[in-house]
C-alpha cells in the first residue's frame, strides 16, 4: 500500500511536471510594453488587455502610462517601450525624421456622421458674429502647443474656408484646461475640443459649438505606431500586436459606435474602459463622459496614407518640420488595411 | 609622563597657506572649450547619437538661422521687457516688504508667516488662475516673475537686516543718532550685501521662470522659443534658446557683479 501510494504520488508529481513544461513551452509569453493614455480613444488597447486578447497572441503586455502623447513616441524611439499611439504632430514627424519610428496603423478618425472634435467660440465672439467656422478668420484660436494636433486642425479650417494661417492669431496655452479657461473667460475666441467636453461645456452656455472637424473632410487623428527597429527585427511579433488590438477595435466598434443598440454590453464595456479612464470618478459620474468621448475608430485599424501624406506636407509648408523625409518613410506596411494611398 | 631625553630643538617647516583661492582666468574657458569639443567630437563620430544630444555645430546652426531671420532680437526683446519689469517690479516691492518686515515687530509678525505658506508654492501650477486673473497678454507674464522675485527679495532684505550687527547698532544710539539716521546710516548699508546676494538668486529664478511665464500664450519670447523647440523635438534649436537664457544668466551675474563693487566700494 505504502509503496504504491508513493509511487502514484510521484507519477502524479511527474505528469504536473510534464504538463507544465508543455504549457511553458507553448504558451511561453513574449513581454512588451505598451504606452497609453487615459482617454476613451484609447480604448481598444484596454480591451485588448482586459479580455486577453494580447495572452492569446502569446503577448505579456505591460501598459505604461503617461500624460501627454509626445513622451510616448520619445519612449518607443529610445526602446523604453515597443507600441504607441498618437496624434501627428510636428515633433512626432522630427522624431520619426531620426528614424526611429514607425506608423502600422489607424485609430481615431474624424468621419461624417461621428462626433469627433468641435469647433468651438468663446460666447463673447460668437455674440460679435463668429458664429461659423468660415468667420474664424481674423479671431485668437487656443492651441496646446506650436506644432501641435490642434495647430493643425487651425490649418485645416484656414485651407477649407480659405484663408491663411496669419489670418488668425495663434495662442500656445500648453494644457487643454487652459485652452478651456481662456476660451470660457472669452479672452481667446476660437478652440478645438474633444466632444466630451465640449458637448457639456456647449450645455452649459459656458462656450458654443460652431462647427465639427468631420464636416472638413477626412482627418486621421490618431495612430499606432512603433519602433523601427520592432519593423525590421521582430515582424512576427508586431503582427502579433496587431491582430489582438484588431480585435479590442472590433469590439469597440460593435457597442461604444452605437450605444443604443445593446445597453447591457454598453454598460459593461464602459465599466471596463472606466478602469482606466477618469478612474479617480465615481462610476455613475464617469460613464457619461466616457459614453460621449467614444470617438470614431478605423475598422481594422486601416491607416489613411493619403491623409498622413497631407499632414507631413502642411508641417513641412509652415517650416515645422524639417525634413527629406517622404510620408512612405513614416509607415511601415503589412500590419493593417492601408486606404487612400497616394498614386 | 615619559621619561627621556629632551628632543633636540629642530626646525618646523612653515605649515600654514593654501585655502586661499586665487584667480586663474584661463581655466573656466580651457574646461568649457575642451567638453565642447569632445562633445561635438563625439557627434561627429556618431558615438552620441542625434536623437540623444544634436551636436554643438547643429545648436549654433540653429542659433544662426534664428539670428537671419530676424527673429533673435524679436524674442530677445520680448523676454527681455518681461524679465526686467517683473523683476524690477517685484523686487522694488520685495524691499520695501522687506524692510518692514525687518524693522517692525507687527509686519514681521503678519509677513513671515504669509511668505513661508505663499513662497513654496509653484507658480507654474497657478498659470491657469494667473490667466483668469492677469489675462493671457502681457500681465500674467510679468505677474508669473514678479512673485517669483516677491518672496525670495523679502526673505533676502529681512535676513539682511537682521544680521546687522547689533554692537553698530547699540553704538550708534548711544551716540545719539536719530532712529532715522541709524536705519539709513547703519542697517540699510549693513543689510546691502545680504539684498545684493539676494539680487543674485532672484534675477536667476527671473530666468527660470521666463519659460514658465511664457507658456501662457506668448508668440515671441526666449521661452516661449524653447517651449515650442521642445514641442517639434527640434533638439537643435533647443539647445540654441537653452544657450540663450545661459548667456542671458552671464550677463546679468556680470551686472550684479558691477552693482556690487559700486554699491559696497566703502567696506574698501
Amino acid at each position: 500500500m505504502q509503496v504504491s501510494s508513493r509511487i502514484r504520488r510521484s507519477v502524479i508529481c511527474a505528469a504536473i511536471v510534464a504538463a507544465g513544461a508543455v504549457s511553458g513551452g507553448a504558451w511561453a509569453q513574449e513581454k512588451i510594453t505598451v504606452g497609453a493614455l487615459r482617454f476613451t480613444s484609447h480604448a481598444p488597447t484596454f480591451i485588448a488587455y482586459e479580455r486577453g486578447y494580447f495572452k492569446q497572441e502569446g503577448l505579456d503586455v505591460e501598459l505604461k502610462f503617461f500624460q501627454a502623447a509626445q513622451p510616448v513616441a520619445v519612449a518607443i524611439a529610445s526602446g523604453d517601450i515597443d507600441f504607441g499611439i498618437t496624434a501627428l504632430t510636428g515633433g512626432y514627424f522630427n522624431l520619426a525624421d531620426k528614424g526611429a519610428l514607425k506608423i502600422v496603423g489607424g485609430l481615431f478618425a474624424e468621419k461624417k456622421g461621428y462626433k469627433g472634435m468641435a469647433i468651438m467660440a468663446s460666447n463673447k465672439a460668437y455674440a460679435a458674429g463668429m458664429t461659423s467656422p468660415a468667420k474664424i478668420k481674423g479671431h485668437s484660436v487656443a492651441i496646446t502647443q506650436v506644432g501641435s494636433s490642434f495647430h493643425f486642425m487651425t490649418g485645416m479650417i484656414a485651407a477649407k474656408y480659405g484663408f491663411a494661417m496669419s489670418d488668425v492669431s495663434l495662442k500656445p496655452l500648453q494644457k487643454v484646461g487652459s485652452m478651456i479657461g481662456a476660451v470660457k473667460s472669452g479672452q481667446v475666441d476660437a478652440m478645438m475640443m474633444v466632444p466630451h467636453v465640449a458637448i457639456p461645456l456647449d450645455k452649459a452656455k459656458a462656450a458654443k459649438i460652431i462647427g465639427w472637424m468631420s464636416d472638413l473632410g477626412p482627418y486621421q487623428v490618431t495612430t499606432i505606431f512603433t519602433s523601427t527597429r520592432n519593423t525590421a527585427e521582430r515582424q512576427v511579433q508586431v503582427k502579433r500586436f496587431m491582430r489582438a488590438y484588431k480585435k479590442g477595435i472590433a469590439d469597440y466598434r460593435a457597442v461604444m459606435l452605437n450605444q443604443k443598440k445593446d445597453p447591457a454590453a454598453t454598460e459593461a464595456m464602459v465599466k471596463l474602459i472606466h478602469k482606466y479612464v477618469y478612474a479617480d470618478r465615481p462610476y455613475e459620474k464617469a460613464a457619461p463622459g466616457i459614453k460621449a468621448g467614444a470617438v470614431y475608430i478605423n475598422e481594422g485599424a486601416a491607416l489613411d496614407v493619403g491623409n498622413v501624406k497631407k499632414q507631413l506636407d502642411w508641417f513641412k509648408a509652415q517650416g515645422l518640420v524639417k525634413t527629406k523625409m517622404t510620408y512612405k518613410d513614416l509607415i511601415a506596411t503589412g500590419y493593417a488595411d492601408m486606404f487612400d494611398v497616394p498614386k | 609622563m615619559p621619561e627621556g631625553p629632551v628632543p633636540q630643538a629642530r626646525s618646523v617647516a612653515f605649515r600654514g597657506g593654501g585655502f586661499a583661492p586665487r584667480p586663474v582666468g584661463i581655466v573656466g574657458p580651457i574646461v568649457f572649450v575642451t567638453l565642447l569639443l569632445l562633445w561635438e567630437l563625439g557627434s561627429r563620430t556618431g558615438w552620441i547619437s542625434a536623437l540623444i544630444l544634436p551636436a554643438p555645430s547643429a545648436a549654433l546652426g540653429a542659433l544662426e538661422d534664428l539670428y537671419r531671420s530676424g527673429l533673435l532680437f524679436k524674442h530677445l526683446g520680448a523676454s527681455l521687457e518681461r524679465l526686467v519689469l517683473g523683476w524690477c517690479l517685484g523686487t522694488l516691492a520685495g524691499i520695501g516688504v522687506g524692510i518692514s518686515a525687518g524693522l517692525f515687530s507687527l509686519a514681521r509678525a503678519g509677513v513671515v508667516p504669509l511668505v513661508s505658506a505663499i513662497f513654496p508654492i509653484p507658480k507654474i501650477a497657478l498659470l491657469p488662475l494667473f490667466i483668469i486673473w492677469f489675462g493671457i497678454g502681457e500681465a500674467s507674464k510679468v505677474a508669473t516673475i514678479f512673485f517669483g522675485v516677491f518672496f525670495p527679495t523679502v526673505i533676502a532684505v529681512t535676513g539682511g537686516i537682521d544680521n546687522v550687527d547689533r554692537g553698530l547698532v547699540r553704538m550708534g544710539q548711544s551716540f545719539g543718532l536719530r532712529w532715522s539716521s541709524v536705519v539709513r546710516k547703519i542697517i540699510l548699508p549693513g543689510a546691502l550685501p545680504a539684498i545684493l546676494s539676494g539680487f543674485r538668486i532672484t534675477a536667476s529664478i527671473a530666468i527660470i521662470l521666463l519659460v514658465a511665464a511664457e507658456m501662457i500664450g506668448a508668440e515671441f519670447g526666449v521661452g516661449a522659443y524653447i517651449l515650442m523647440a521642445g514641442n517639434l523635438m527640434a533638439t537643435d534649436q533647443l539647445i540654441a534658446g537653452v544657450a540663450i537664457l545661459s548667456a542671458l544668466g552671464l550677463g546679468v551675474g556680470w551686472l550684479i557683479g558691477r552693482a556690487e563693487r559700486f554699491l559696497l566700494r566703502w567696506r574698501g
